[in-house]
């Protein structure tokens, strides 16, 4: 019978633009690699643009009621004051994983922390922020489908945060490899 | 006959960067548990804070160091979908234990919360 399992490993980071070699040590009876998931914590207080709380209102609105001498009905006129801008997701590096047994990785991925946009399109002003860890989605692994009898990942890690923001920048991203396991 | 409950465990955390461990029982009467999912009174120190193991059974679900944040669901989230899919275990001994750390992190500054662990069950009408 074949069981899921998951393997967690940590990498922490400490300098900018710094690249990481590692390797994930799976149990010898697993059979395939079934899913990929990442996470991360800052360690350090740094401060450093992804440590800022998310935007809470993007947009404010303004609403005049102007009365016309021809008609006795309300005219709603809505300005905008804010422009709405779409707002990049900050990278946090580049996290690639390769088999022993097969050549070329076969999970790449840009390592980002939080959604910047997730507020967008709320225009309800509620005093409820939108906050990835009150309206966020559901998390679940990308699938992926990898033999694993060598039972060895290769992982690289190179990271962007520190070097996009010229500052060393203290934190973990920790990498969840889910496997399937023969009982 | 099967029906479905909910069941709700809760625990405390009144120290930063602590661990703090508990098993509860489950009711005699519940057959399968099919999700699970974790949420807090201040959900911000559980999401960028909080990881834990879970097992049931003694058979562990979700190892040492699982970030919390992949088991909780936002409001975003449709009320019929927000449990992590476990795939309907026997629940055994009906044991389930939780171990929770809490680990600084610099987005957040500490006060006391409440980890709450949520538990979607299939029970029997009558034992």
């Amino acid at each position: 019978m074949m069981k899921e399992g998951v393997i967690i490993t940590k990498i922490n980071i400490k300098r900018q633009g710094e690249r990481k070699h590692f390797q994930i040590k799976l149990p010898n009876d697993t059979k395939y690699i079934i899913g990929i998931e990442y996470g991360g914590r800052l360690v350090s207080k740094a401060d450093t643009k992804a440590t800022d709380a998310l935007p809470h209102a993007i947009a404010k609105s303004e609403v005049a009621t102007v009365e016309t001498p021809y008609v006795k009905a309300e005219y709603v006129e809505v300005k905008e004051k804010g422009r709405t801008f779409f707002k990049r997701n900050q990278l946090v590096g580049e996290l690639k994983l390769q088999s022993s047994e097969e050549s070329n990785w076969f999970y790449a991925a840009d390592v980002f922390l939080n959604d910047s946009n997730i507020g967008l399109g709320d225009f309800s002003q509620s005093g409820f922020p939108v906050n990835d860890f009150t309206h966020g989605n559901k998390r679940t692994e990308e699938i992926v489908k990898v033999d694993a009898e060598s039972t060895i990942i290769q992982g690289w890690y190179l990271d962007a945060i520190g070097k996009a923001q010229k500052t060393d920048i203290n934190y973990e991203v920790t990498i969840y490899v889910w496997i399937n396991v023969e009982e | 006959m099967l029906k479905a409950t909910k069941k709700r465990f809760d625990i405390k955390i009144t120290q930063a960067n602590s661990t703090v461990s508990d098993t509860f029982e489950l009711d005699k009467n519940i057959v399968k548990v099919h999700g699970v999912l974790v949420t807090s009174d201040k959900d911000d120190l559980l999401y960028y804070r909080g990881t834990q193991k879970i097992e049931i059974n003694k058979e562990e679900f979700f190892p040492e160091n699982y970030e919390s944040k992949l088991l909780m669901s936002g409001i975003n989230v449709a009320p019929k979908q927000r449990y992590y899919d476990l795939g309907g275990v026997a629940p055994g001994n009906g044991r389930v234990q939780i171990t929770y750390k809490d680990l600084d992190d610099g987005r957040t500054a500490f006060v006391p919360y409440r980890v709450s662990l949520y538990l979607d069950c299939e029970m029997e009408d009558e034992l």
